[in-house]
């Protein structure tokens, strides 16, 4: 039999922002938070270096040694690099701040993390700023400009960094003055995704002025892991913020396609690996509150919380103090996904798979006469065998709910009659005839499930098991087409 | 939605083959109802009752009881295992050894089976008296994945309802429900109008086992929770001896409605003892 994965790994909104904000300073008297400053040591303006390269080398989609120098990275390290490649961008997005090119008055810039309340300033040296700047310079793809002509910043870099201010100038020139940004969110979403491994970050306990995150580890409704998430996803987030869409003149990563592409094709991946982390589908939601498919996922997500796995890990769970898992109670978490469901399906009717789910969620919310007629829809809609499958089950389920016997026997047997090898649909009919008082016909469709064949059930032959996953399934294709523009021009 | 059509728990309707000629009980084509009923004095089963000892409310009206058997029924005795991811080494050989264990304190006439549930339900042995066959499916059970408890206890008592012998379902489980299609409260449904006892054993964790709870509350069975598999053999041996020494009470309905829930009392005419058995019975099936 082939394993289920069970590793489901829930993230974790972490004492970053709770331990940052109780430890601000404050003002004596009047009690205002002061700004907290974060003084940088010098190797990281050489680890941006390091990583600036990486980010122009790194071929998309790849395990190549971009990737693996980055997931190799610690999460410490990671962190500054979240700091320091936010100020990075803002350097590149700020005329003022390029105009300057090193003056004294652009010492200390400001980052807010993700789910933090208050902002923390980060001071460097002039030298490091000027540093920062040249890099800028080659990054922004401005080296020519007079800014950095005028500062002599192509003097100051590398063959390599020469090379990237023409590929990045090249794609300003194509109006995608974004090179950095979306490779940079490439790389970091494809060690998360290629090399999961380095995802997991022990003993790093340092604070962080930037970004914390902790990630549980469930097995089988149980939690048996958890432990600081390395940063990749919030890197790649921060990154794509600074994104200017094609004729914009200012960040508006909203108006994006790339963006919504990468944010749908990540957040598919994260369902179809079990890797769920609400704070992704948040932003996602908040750049594109009408993309029917950042909204579908969203539900999916929500109603993924809902579902036994995930509410029995969380109330087994054991967390220290300052974590919270961001999951609510499984009606909680229904009602949430009826409403971004339905929301998806005002904007985009002919969304079957949304309406099968919707259904779902609204037979489980105890609304069944509603759930039965929006899965009838669905069943007529859809030609995906497995979704139809789905819908056929969950038809049956409603069906049973008002009493519509023979309508949910009918049901079930077209589900069984999909998939012939599934339990679900002989279970189902099996204890709907043992409800009405036919325990000869609760017997026989037990003895069909008892007569399936032990080495042929797998996740094929039963796509209940993968329900929680199905919605992910076409991961692979979206991070290909969302990542396909981006694999010439690299740094070679 | 699984309110209607109340149907009955153990209308004994007998056919009864080979195994239930066994049992004079249940030998004619009466329509009785049936309920194993433990009774202990501080914990110790009390012997030697009859008839005339049982005072029983059906619906709370005075029952005629007809017959009480005591250890000298025939048992089929259903295993439905866990084999989730979490059963494995150590733990796994600890269940195979308790089941074998178990079947090996059956008795010549008792039946047995075996169902093991991960995220799929399988029978690896129907009902037989054949204890070697369903040893060895034991030492085949193998698993991983998710837990599908609710569905792997239905199975278990469909395959007590597939013989109208006495029938014992001993579920274990060492997590709570995770993948399973049915609703808890469907299979709670079934198990009121099935004539089987559910005794459960679970090991202790941070999540209680609400459903497990329930079901051998409803069945008149009991639900052992432990620390540690290590002793789980004599849990099981342990369940089959508090069997073998519940009576089994029959009784002809009268003055009650022939269908719905049906509220069961049982006590003693004379004594003080402690009683348990199910709450109450699902008429009509």
């Amino acid at each position: 039999m082939r394993r289920l994965p069970i590793i489901v790994c829930l993230w974790a909104l972490a004492g970053g922002s709770a331990r940052a904000d109780a430890d601000q300073r404050r003002a004596p008297g009047s009690g205002m938070p002061l700004p907290q400053i974060e003084a940088v040591a010098q190797p990281r303006v050489e680890a941006l270096e390091t990583w600036l390269k990486a980010v122009a080398r790194h071929l998309p989609g790849e395990d190549d040694g971009s990737l693996k120098e980055m997931a190799g990275w610690p999460n410490a390290n990671l962190k500054d690099l979240w700091v320091d490649a936010n100020v990075l961008s803002q350097i590149i997005r700020s005329e003022a701040v390029r105009a300057v090119t090193g003056q004294r008055a652009a010492v200390q810039f400001s980052v807010r993390g993700e789910g933090q309340k208050t902002s923390t300033a980060i001071r460097y040296s002039m030298a490091q700023l000027r540093r920062m700047t040249v890099l800028a310079c080659a990054a922004g793809g401005v080296l020519v400009d007079s800014p950095c002509r005028a500062m002599g910043a192509g003097e100051e870099l590398d063959p390599e960094f020469r090379q990237i201010a023409v590929l990045a100038r090249a794609a300003r020139l194509r109006g995608d003055d974004n090179y950095i940004m979306r490779r940079g969110a490439i790389l970091h979403s494809d060690v998360a995704i290629l090399a999961p491994l380095s995802m997991n970050a022990p003993g790093d306990t340092r604070p962080s002025g930037g970004v914390e995150r902790f990630r549980m580890e469930i097995s089988d409704g149980q939690a048996v892991d958890l432990h600081q998430s390395a940063v990749h996803w919030e890197i790649a987030r921060m990154l794509l913020d600074f994104v200017v869409p094609r004729g914009g003149n200012r960040p508006a990563p909203g108006r994006d396609d790339m963006v919504r592409q990468w944010y749908r094709a990540t957040a598919a991946w994260m369902q179809l690996r079990e890797d769920h982390d609400k704070l992704h589908l948040d932003r996602a939601r908040t750049l594109f509150p009408s993309d029917p498919d950042i909204l579908f996922l969203s539900a999916c997500q929500r109603e993924t919380y809902a579902g036994a796995p995930i509410q029995t890990a969380v109330r087994s769970a054991v967390l220290p103090t300052g974590v919270v898992l961001d999951v609510g109670s499984d009606r909680i978490e229904l009602r949430e996904a009826e409403a971004l469901f339905r929301r998806a399906l005002e904007i985009k009717p002919d969304y079957p798979e949304a309406r099968l789910r919707y259904g779902r969620v609204m037979g489980l919310l105890g609304k069944h006469a509603e759930a039965a007629a929006e899965l009838r829809r669905a069943v007529a809609d859809l030609a995906d065998r497995q979704l139809l499958y789905y819908a056929e089950l969950f038809l049956g389920a409603e069906e049973e709910a008002l009493g519509n016997r023979d309508a949910a026997r009918v049901a079930y047997e077209q589900a069984a009659e999909g998939y012939p090898m599934a339990q679900s649909p002989l279970l189902a009919l099996s204890q709907l005839a043992r409800h009405y008082g036919d325990r000869g016909g609760a017997l026989r469709a037990i003895d069909r499930l008892f007569a399936l064949p032990d080495e042929d059930r797998d996740a094929h032959t039963e796509p209940w098991w993968w329900y929680y996953v199905a919605q992910g399934r076409d991961a692979d294709a979206l991070l290909e087409t969302m990542q396909r523009p981006y694999v010439t021009e690299r740094l070679q | 939605m699984r309110t209607r059509l109340p149907i009955a728990l153990a209308l004994v309707l007998l056919e009864c083959a080979g195994h239930a000629q066994q049992n004079p009980a249940f030998s004619s084509k009466v329509e009785s109802v049936r309920v194993d009923v433990l009774v202990t004095d501080n914990g110790q089963p009390i012997r030697g009752l009859g008839p005339a000892d049982f005072e029983l409310l059906d619906n709370r009206v005075p029952q005629q009881v007809e017959l009480v058997s005591f250890d000298d029924i025939p048992l089929n005795v259903i295993l439905a295992l866990d084999m989730s991811d979490s059963v494995a080494g150590e733990r796994l050989e600890q269940l195979r050894g308790a089941g074998g264990g178990l079947l090996g304190a059956l008795h010549t006439e008792d039946q047995a089976a075996l169902v093991w549930f991960s995220h799929s339900v399988q029978r690896g042995a129907r009902l037989t008296p054949d204890v070697a066959a369903v040893r060895r499916a034991l030492g085949t059970a193998h698993g991983s994945g998710m837990t599908a408890l609710v569905d792997g206890t239905y199975a278990g008592i469909m395959v007590g309802e597939s013989d109208p012998g006495r029938g014992l379902l001993i579920v274990f489980s060492d997590g709570v429900d995770t993948s399973s299609w049915l609703r808890a409260d469907a299979v709670l449904d079934a198990a009121r109008r099935a004539d089987v006892v559910v005794y459960g054993v679970s090991v202790v964790s941070r999540l209680k086992p609400e459903f497990l709870r329930e079901i051998t509350a409803l069945t008149g069975g009991r639900l052992f929770e432990i620390e540690k598999t290590a002793n789980l053999a004599a849990t099981f041996l342990g369940i089959l001896d508090e069997f073998r020494h519940r009576y089994l009470v029959s009784y002809t309905p009268k003055g009650v409605a022939r269908d719905g829930w049906h509220k069961l009392d049982v006590r003693l005419k004379s004594r003080r003892a402690t009683i348990k058995a199910r709450p109450g019975y699902l008429a009509g099936s």
